[in-house]
């Protein structure tokens, strides 16, 4: 069931998924074909950086839009945003999938098969849009020190718990959680101050 | 035990997925409590770590794989609001129609047994009156015959005496056109399973005599009878006699006349 919630910006980008997925309610096939066109390249580059594999992203990526159309009738869109909706859908099912491709089968607990949890803006987010958010969040992550940013990249890319990643980095422990904290809550500034 | 504060510092690593079990457990322990502000951090949390979607280069999918969507959605697009809700409907219809028609059917079997009943019934009722008026008819019909032949002056007299002297006779009455008509009253009934017969004796020297009807005394010994179409004529006839005969009558007399006499 979909969980995810959207905070209306009044974004002209945010406006448009929206009526976008209204039509998607209706089952219309042209509505669908835009989100596709949308967002389908920022979703099968996370997947694919997740997975580096062409085919088997795609295959990721076409769960993931097609368990778009086919739930759509239970998607609250007043409830969240669309995208980071779509992008933990895509990066859960990506992990998913690269765990049981390396055999490593830790499965996330809370179920990567359902549908993301509820996903919240801050009240500082202002949409903006895709390339400027993208341009944004890349130049974020380039200005943390080069072990902390794979810290988060393992993290987020490739699903390391903090001691996976801490034996991976060979770090202690302690200075990974705090790279990848503090890390993130730079990110959260450097996005509030965009903003 | 950890406070708020200290469950905090965790939310964005759990939001990536980065906690370690122990770590994870209990902070889902805590959100479990019903803690609104520690909720609100996990959820901005995810939509932070989200955030880092955009740090993955972006690629553009082949064209085959939007085909395969496109095409995909088309199908279930035509299945699901056409055939299922038409499937549905129809079904319902079917099943409305399929009930309607068995009630009618039966309705119209127990009808139509119903009214052939009825029109048996009616068809008997009126066979019967039908019959009861033939028979009512016929009984008019004769009594009118009697009637005529005893009326008529040109009807000739017969007396049929009895073995008895002493007891009851009978009177006929026989009209060359009408028929013979035989009376008698205080008449005793015959034997059990007979009947008395009138016979019919020719003037013709050798001839047998001829047999004519059957009946039966009432209730009160009144014995009455018509021979609308005598055997032979009242020229040709010498006199009449009634024998008692067994049930269903003799084709020749099988005992003494009870009653005789001479046609003059």
């Amino acid at each position: 069931m979909f969980l995810a919630a959207f905070t209306s910006t009044g974004h002209p980008e945010v406006s448009l998924d929206a009526t976008l997925l209204s039509r998607l309610l209706q089952k219309d096939v042209s509505a669908f074909e835009q989100l596709y066109d949308r967002h389908s390249r920022l979703v099968y580059g996370l997947v694919l950086r997740i997975l580096q594999q062409a085919s088997t992203s795609e295959e990721v990526v076409q769960d993931v839009f097609l368990q778009l159309w086919r739930n759509a009738d239970q998607y609250d869109s007043s409830r969240g945003p669309f995208v980071p909706w779509l992008c933990t859908m895509a990066r859960n099912r990506a992990l998913d999938q690269l765990r049981l491709k390396s055999e490593r089968q830790r499965r996330r607990e809370d179920q990567p098969d359902e549908l993301p949890p509820l996903v919240v803006a801050p009240d500082y987010e202002k949409a903006l849009d895709e390339k400027r958010r993208a341009e944004r969040v890349r130049a974020l992550m380039a200005s943390l020190a080069p072990q902390q940013k794979k810290a988060i990249e393992l993290a987020y890319f490739e699903g390391l718990s903090h001691s996976e990643i801490a034996a991976a980095l060979k770090e202690p422990l302690g200075t990974v959680k705090s790279w990848i904290r503090n890390g993130l809550l730079r990110l959260k500034e450097g996005l509030r101050a965009t903003t | 035990m950890k406070n708020c504060e200290q469950f905090r510092e965790l939310v964005e690593a759990y939001a990536l997925g980065a906690l370690d079990p122990e770590e994870r457990a209990a902070l889902e322990a805590h959100l479990a409590t019903g803690c609104a502000d520690c909720s609100k951090a996990v959820e901005e949390a995810r939509w932070l770590v989200s955030q880092l979607a955009y740090a993955a280069p972006e690629a553009a999918p082949s064209g085959m794989l939007k085909g395969r969507l496109i095409q995909s959605v088309r199908a279930e697009a035509a299945a699901k609001p056409h055939v299922m809700p038409t499937r549905s409907v129809i079904s319902s219809w079917l099943w409305a129609a399929v009930a309607a028609l068995l009630v009618f059917s039966l309705y119209s079997t127990w009808n139509m047994r119903r009214l052939q009943d009825e029109i048996r019934q009616a068809n008997d009722r009126a066979a019967a009156l039908l019959q009861q008026r033939q028979k009512t008819e016929q009984q008019l019909a004769a009594a009118k015959r009697e009637a005529m032949i005893l009326m008529d002056p040109s009807s000739v007299k017969i007396s049929l005496a009895g073995q008895n002297a002493q007891g009851p006779q009978l009177e006929v009455k026989w009209h060359a056109q009408l028929g013979v008509v035989v009376m008698g009253e205080n008449i005793p009934m015959p034997s059990p399973h007979h009947v008395l017969q009138l016979w019919f004796i020719p003037k013709a020297k050798g001839a047998k005599p001829m047999p004519s009807m059957m009946a039966w005394p009432d209730a009160n010994g009144k014995f009455i009878l018509l021979i609308s179409n005598p055997p032979e004529s009242m020229d040709a006839t010498k006199a009449l006699a009634i024998t008692e005969e067994p049930e269903g009558g003799s084709p020749w007399p099988t005992s003494t006349p009870r009653w005789s006499g001479g046609v003059s």
